[in-house]
């Protein structure tokens, strides 16, 4: 009571490190919403039989339950901002095609949020190197070298670069490749950037 | 063709091109490649590495990427054959091949176009002249492996009818024949025997030398390529001395170059010395007593598998006056005083016991404070990892994690590595001994022959090439230290270990004579293939050393006559 579980909710996702999106805790925040409704319903009445009877006693009780409101208010609205925020750094990441293990811990809402804000961002992109578009999620830091070294994890077949050359992407072969081809393959777990 | 200029003709050629790297399995080759890998980087060349294990993987690795590639560089291997007849390739692709194998094919070195030799001239190649070998007369061009060229007399345009141009007809094929069989016995005289010329890692070294992008990795690197040489006994002592001199010019320039250095002594600090040190294997990481036990050079010197033996190791461990209780212990955690001047206390010492050649030129490498190793540890253990018969993995991570070894970066792999090469040492070494014990050596007359039975412990780690061929070696000395037959210390060895139990093959390597002066020229190559024609036994002969071949079980018995009736 007064609070107790939407600041449950923030610690949730105050434990997950950095980066880390936490599944929906869909069953917290309805608890936390019915708690708000109760809180609610209480005061409802309290001020109803306080204006009807002009019981003063009961203000402070009335004061403290509304601070309550407002508190678990504040606690969702962070709750729910603090996730998009995740998310949204999540784009930059992974991509605009997500893992499916990280959809899943998304609900539905925030699965629309993060269709339109691909959308906005890819719009974004394609307005800019006038006309071609260009990709501001790649090379965040900027690279020590153009080209990386890397090995091939499995069998992937013939990757084609944008230049028109193709190369095959065979087990235990070794590639030295510029580096923004290969960084979606590193992400797909198909290459490994071998450091020396 | 010969390059003569590696800068122009090769570097500065694939420069800005996409380039397939092939590289054989061997120590030697992997430095090669990893001095390359490195030049590469510097120069932002695109490239690709492919590991290939024998000639059918050569041929599929080239048939998956020649759509893709012009530029082929292949490093210990495809010198020894007619690389253009085996691959079949398209006109614009351009093999350079720095491989160590000789003798190189006659076609190789006589092409202009296509195959580009990194092999230095002065090393004594003898090459028969191209007037010897090739004739271009009438439309046969320069084409030559052309057995059949008896058939091919002119047909249409060149139908005369005197009498003189029949007469000249006969004597220019008088001619001919005669001309075929010189070509014939000069090219037997060129083929017959397989040895190794200089280090693909040092001739890497070299350009990287000239392009002045040398550094001390690449060094290194350079250092184990010709350690690999002489570890797994590739080339004369001589060859040995005179390229170890070669480099310690390179070290000594290296080092003078960071002396005035303020603190020379950093943790990420490399630093390579010139050693005159023990040929004890893995000393450093092992204890003494170990190292002895299973160094070929003291181990057969001992006689260590007789009992005698046994006493003369601990008379001579009494002689250096080592306590039995530290020679046994790690070599890191002996008494300082003790490994101070340890290796003048064991040369003299060995001297008395005969062994005069305990200490050899090598190199030394410091990482950091706590790292110490010799070039041969980086050797043996990059090569156990090679051939690591561990949990069913495919050579091809063998291959990568054998790569990685030799970065100074991944020392825990390295570490791994040499764990695995004292098991793999240990396990030539009891070999050796009970090979020895049960006569399992026979002489068969013109050779030597031991086969190694289904069950024999270990059997799995040799069946791979380089772990076989070092327990030949290791074999055949210890067989002439140990016999008493004069005229059997002069023979070359033939090994065979099961490969395949499930296909039923074998796996047979043969390696010169042993003795102080040899050449260590291998005449096996041709023998087993002539052997292996003339009994049609079902043999491949896929490793790009030609004296290691495999072959069916049951063949073997008609093979090794076959062989014996041929070299007899």
């Amino acid at each position: 009571m007064f609070c107790e579980k939407a600041v449950e909710l923030i610690r949730e996702l105050h434990r997950m490190s950095d980066g880390q999106l936490p599944a929906f805790n869909e069953d917290g925040l309805r608890q936390v919403l019915q708690e708000m409704e109760a809180l609610y319903e209480q005061n409802q009445s309290d001020v109803n039989e306080a204006k009807a009877a002009g019981r003063s006693e009961l203000i402070p009780s009335i004061k403290l339950r509304h601070c309550c409101l407002l508190r678990n208010q504040r606690c969702i609205t962070a709750y729910l901002y603090d996730r998009l925020l995740r998310i949204r750094a999540l784009r930059w990441e992974y991509g605009s095609v997500l893992p499916a293990n990280v959809r899943f811990h998304m609900n539905a809402e925030e699965l629309q949020w993060f269709g339109q804000y691909k959308k906005s961002l890819a719009c974004f992109m394609r307005s800019l190197g006038a006309g071609e578009g260009l990709d501001i999620t790649q090379d965040m830091k900027p690279p020590k070298s153009l080209y990386i070294e890397v090995r091939c994890l499995k069998d992937h077949g013939e990757f084609e670069i944008d230049d028109g050359t193709v190369i095959l992407l065979k087990k235990n072969s070794q590639h030295f490749l510029p580096r923004w081809k290969c960084e979606q393959l590193i992400r797909q777990g198909v290459l490994e950037h071998v450091v020396s | 063709m010969f390059i003569a200029d590696i800068r122009k003709d090769f570097y500065e050629v694939v420069a800005n091109q996409r380039v397939a790297l092939l590289v054989a399995s061997d120590i030697d080759a992997l430095c090669a490649c990893k001095i390359l890998q490195a030049l590469f980087h510097c120069d932002q060349i695109q490239y690709t590495l492919v590991p290939v294990k024998g000639w059918q993987d050569l041929g599929t690795a080239f048939l998956e990427h020649k759509e893709q590639f012009r530029y082929f560089v292949l490093i210990n291997c495809g010198a020894n054959v007619d690389l253009l007849e085996m691959l079949q390739p398209d006109d614009d692709s351009i093999f350079f091949i720095c491989d160590t194998h000789r003798p190189v094919d006659v076609v190789n070195v006589y092409n202009d176009t296509q195959i580009k030799l990194l092999i230095k001239q002065d090393d004594d190649l003898g090459v028969p002249s191209y007037d010897d070998i090739f004739r271009d007369d009438d439309e046969e061009g320069d084409d030559s492996g052309n057995e059949s060229d008896e058939g091919s007399e002119p047909s249409g345009k060149r139908r005369r009818f005197d009498e003189g141009a029949v007469e000249r007809r006969i004597e220019r094929q008088r001619a001919r024949r005669e001309w075929e069989g010189r070509r014939r016995e000069i090219l037997f005289d060129y083929e017959q025997y397989e040895y190794h010329g200089t280090s693909a890692a040092m001739m890497f070294f070299e350009l990287a030398w000239v392009l002045t992008k040398d550094t001390k990795d690449m060094l290194w690197w350079a250092i184990i390529g010709l350690t690999d040489q002489w570890v797994h006994d590739k080339i004369t002592h001589m060859k040995y001395v005179t390229d170890i001199a070669t480099m310690q010019r390179h070290v000594s320039r290296h080092n003078h170059r960071n002396e005035d250095e303020e603190n020379s002594l950093s943790i990420d600090c490399m630093r390579i010395s010139f050693e005159y040190d023990l040929r004890l294997t893995l000393y450093q990481h092992w204890s003494l007593y170990e190292s002895i036990c299973n160094s070929c050079y003291t181990s057969c010197s001992f006689k260590l598998w007789t009992l005698n033996g046994q006493k003369k190791l601990q008379e001579f461990l009494a002689d250096m006056g080592l306590p039995l209780k530290q020679v046994r212990q790690k070599f890191n955690s002996m008494d300082m005083s003790i490994k101070e001047n340890l290796r003048d206390v064991i040369e003299e010492s060995s001297n008395k016991y005969g062994m005069k050649d305990i200490r050899i030129q090598t190199f030394g490498v410091h990482f950091g404070f706590k790292n110490r190793f010799l070039a041969s540890d980086m050797v043996h253990a990059a090569a156990a990892l090679l051939e690591s018969t561990e949990k069913d993995e495919s050579d091809g991570d063998n291959f990568i994690k054998a790569l990685d070894a030799l970065s100074r970066s991944n020392l825990e792999r390295l570490h791994s590595g040499i764990d695995l090469a004292k098991k793999k040492l240990m396990a030539v070494q009891q070999t050796v001994a009970s090979c020895i014990c049960t006569n399992l050596i026979l002489s068969q007359g013109p050779f030597l022959y031991c086969y190694l039975m289904e069950g024999t412990p270990d059997v799995k780690l040799f069946s791979k090439p380089m772990a076989l061929t070092l327990l030949c070696k290791y074999l055949l000395k210890a067989f002439v230290h140990s016999t008493r037959n004069k005229r059997c210390k002069l023979l070359p060895l033939i090994m065979a270990a099961p490969k395949d139990v499930d296909k039923g093959t074998v796996i047979v390597v043969g390696i010169p004579p042993e003795s102080e002066t040899s050449d260590k020229k291998n005449f096996f190559g041709r023998a087993f293939e002539k052997a292996a024609e003339s009994t049609s036994s079902r043999t491949l002969h896929d490793h790009f050393d030609t004296s290691v071949i495999e072959l069916k079980s049951e063949d073997r018995s008609k093979f090794l006559d076959a062989l014996i009736t041929l070299l007899s």
